[in-house]
């Protein structure tokens, strides 16, 4: 199955309504101001075969979302491979991302290859509190994840930059 | 000395829920519940918020059922500021609800229930899900299960204006009318999808009813349960997933009441049990007796086989054959003293009931394309917020769904209720779990297996936990075998 869903396609995950689980979504609509014709932008709460659909087409895919990890600084922002794709990625009515992809592949569709799949992830402070505002440390991060995303999307940042 | 088994995270199943179960001295089972241990919050978080902003706020519940809240919610504001749809409008939500309705079918048939059947119960819990579907029967069908999801996302994202929590519904109308283009487009995805559907409930023949192993477990007592049934139907007793009133029928197949969805709280009340945030609808008529089945039980569930049970035929031509088929099978068809088909109360035949609604919805889906008025472009009006009381009603996938909401004069809402489809269903999850692990777990004897086999009991439901509890996101599930003194003896922790 071939399409034209654009060269890079950029997913942000996550709830707009959970405080830094939100991350993910903001990152897309501060990056929808200043976007290039080759990049698709997608805000999602659901992972699994859906991401898989997004991917399909694309040569490129970032994908934007909160994590939660005690041995990091709230507001640190991390680039990791496929393999570091998170629980927002999976979808408990199918499978994960990393199935689905399998899956795809397995089907023939057009799909990124695993270097060309990057997790942006921005270290959260708090996921469980209904807000529609991020926590000040992630708030502050914003503009480096923004910027993140635009240099991983133009090809800018490779996987060598990647952090463990 | 009674033992437990906790079945945490319950594979393929959407939020977190878990399952206990208790052995006795003698290795029997003494008690299971079906527990959901989430906390809900959504309907405290929505008060204070605009009316009209619930639509796009509720659909973020769940990623699974975001068109489903999203139309409740739509329709909820409507009654609300006591508006009525435009009639293009209606048919645009309508038919964005039933290409949901294809894809979430389509989910839940070859990579959740689908798997216990095409894999197998006793295969290993790393083979029971889509990848080992896909093995089984062969690449192409993947294939066709990714398009048919893809082509009815794509019409979801075009009409509702994002692919996964679509932002369409304004009070009143829709935020885009349906082009020429467009209609040409949708009506190429719905004969796709009439032939999808076909495919699937010939390949739920080839698999499942040629198979004398699958129909001994399908008609075995195990998976049985005698409940009432609730469904929403149209004037002419068919299901309507979209709108119509509320119809419930007995264990024999009796019409016990048929209500305007507004009146949910003169027909149904919540029981609530200490171990669990997910209350337990009732019938009111009939009143709360316990965890027990039966014409005199106040339990009912509300799922596709129950929807079907409620229905006096089907609204389209090829579904309406599928039906009669259906009832034939159980030898049902018109052998209700009232001369009404029999209520099916065998629980697995919910999976064919699942691929009978998704051939519904599919062929609605070209009736409505077809319709001369679907482009008219007058699919927005100006709407005054007010002080009112709305219910919007729809059948989502796993069952009613009711969303209650009131505004005080500025449209903002004072108070949220939501009844979802999983809730409906969770006194008979509860009941058909206990009836399965007392009789799968003799004598302490238990397998990955068998324990699969007492998920199957509740996943037939396709039990929502996010929706259910309201909460956001999704989390996990699990299975915990527990002795008389609690100490764990076991756990499944998959998903």
């Amino acid at each position: 199955m071939r399409s034209t869903n654009g060269d890079c396609v950029v997913i942000g995950l996550g709830c707009p309504f959970l405080s830094d689980d939100s991350i993910g979504p903001r990152v897309i609509r501060e990056l929808a101001a200043g976007v290039e014709e080759s990049w698709r932008l997608v805000e999602s709460h659901a992972g699994g075969l859906l991401l898989l659909e997004e991917l399909a087409g694309a040569t490129r895919a970032i994908i934007v979302d909160a994590l939660l990890d005690s041995r990091r600084t709230p507001g640190e922002v991390v680039v990791a491979g496929i393999h570091g794709s998170s629980q927002n990625a999976a979808c408990g009515h199918d499978c994960t991302l990393l199935q689905a992809l399998t899956i795809g592949r397995a089907m023939g569709l057009d799909l990124p290859t695993d270097m060309n799949i990057h997790l942006v992830a921005v270290v959260a402070d708090d996921v469980t509190t209904f807000a529609e505002n991020l926590s000040p440390r992630v708030a502050s991060a914003l503009p480096e994840a923004c910027r993140t995303v635009r240099l991983l999307a133009r090809g800018s940042l490779f996987a060598n930059k990647e952090a463990a | 000395m009674t033992r437990r088994i906790t079945i945490d995270p319950i594979t393929r199943l959407e939020g977190h829920g878990k399952i206990e179960i208790f052995l006795d001295d003698a290795g029997d089972v003494s008690s299971a519940y079906f527990q959901i241990p989430e906390l809900r919050g959504f309907e405290s978080f929505c008060v204070g918020r605009h009316a009209e902003e619930m639509a796009n706020i509720t659909n973020r519940i769940c990623g699974v059922c975001p068109e489903a809240h999203h139309m409740a919610a739509a329709k909820a504001v409507d009654a609300a500021f006591g508006v009525t749809c435009l009639p293009a409008a209606r048919r645009i939500r309508e038919l964005i609800y039933m290409a949901f309705f294809v894809t979430d079918h389509t989910t839940h048939f070859y990579c959740l229930g689908g798997p216990d059947f095409i894999v197998g119960p006793d295969a290993p819990a790393s083979e029971r899900n889509i990848l080992g579907v896909i093995r089984k029967v062969g690449v192409d069908i993947g294939l066709q299960v990714i398009n048919c999801r893809k082509r009815n996302h794509e019409l979801i994202k075009r009409l509702g204006g994002r692919g996964v929590h679509l932002c369409g519904a304004l009070p009143g109308g829709w935020s885009v009318a349906l082009s020429e283009e467009m209609r040409r487009d949708f009506l190429d995805c719905a004969k796709e999808n009439i032939d999808f559907a076909r495919f699937s409930l010939k390949t739920f023949d080839d698999i499942v009813l040629k198979d004398q192993a699958y129909l001994d477990l399908m008609f075995s007592d195990l998976y049985r349960h005698e409940t009432h049934s609730m469904g929403t139907v149209d004037a002419g007793m068919a299901p309507n997933f979209y709108e119509g009133r509320i119809r419930v029928v007995d264990t024999l197949g009796n019409e016990v009441v048929l209500y305007d969805p507004k009146d949910y709280l003169s027909h149904i009340a919540e029981h609530v049990e200490p171990w669990s945030y997910l209350k337990f609808p009732y019938l009111k008529k009939f009143g709360w007796n316990g965890f027990v089945d039966g014409q005199e039980s106040g339990i009912y569930h509300a799922t596709p086989l129950a929807r079907l049970n409620v229905a006096d035929r089907m609204a389209t031509p090829l579904a309406q054959a599928e039906f009669e088929r259906f009832f034939d099978t159980f030898g049902a068809r018109g052998k209700a003293a009232n001369g009404r088909n029999l209520p099916v109360h065998q629980r697995l035949a919910t999976h064919w009931a699942r691929l009978i609604e998704l051939l519904y919805a599919a062929e609605r889906m070209q009736e409505l394309l077809e319709h001369p008025e679907i482009c008219d472009p007058a699919v927005r009006q100006v709407v005054e917020a007010r002080a009112g009381i709305g219910i919007g009603s729809v059948e989502a996938p796993r069952g009613t769904l009711t969303h209650h909401y009131e505004t005080d004069v500025r449209g903002v809402l004072t108070r949220v209720n939501l009844i979802v489809g999983t809730t409906n269903n969770n006194a008979p999850i509860s009941l058909s779990v206990m009836k399965a692990a007392k009789g799968l777990i003799k004598g302490g004897v238990f397998s990955d297996g068998i324990l699969n086999q007492v998920e199957m009991a509740f996943r037939l439901y396709d039990p929502c936990c996010s929706c259910a509890t309201h909460a956001l996101g999704k989390a996990p599930l699990e299975v915990n075998l527990r002795a008389v003194d609690g100490s764990l003896l076991d756990q499944q922790v998959r998903g």
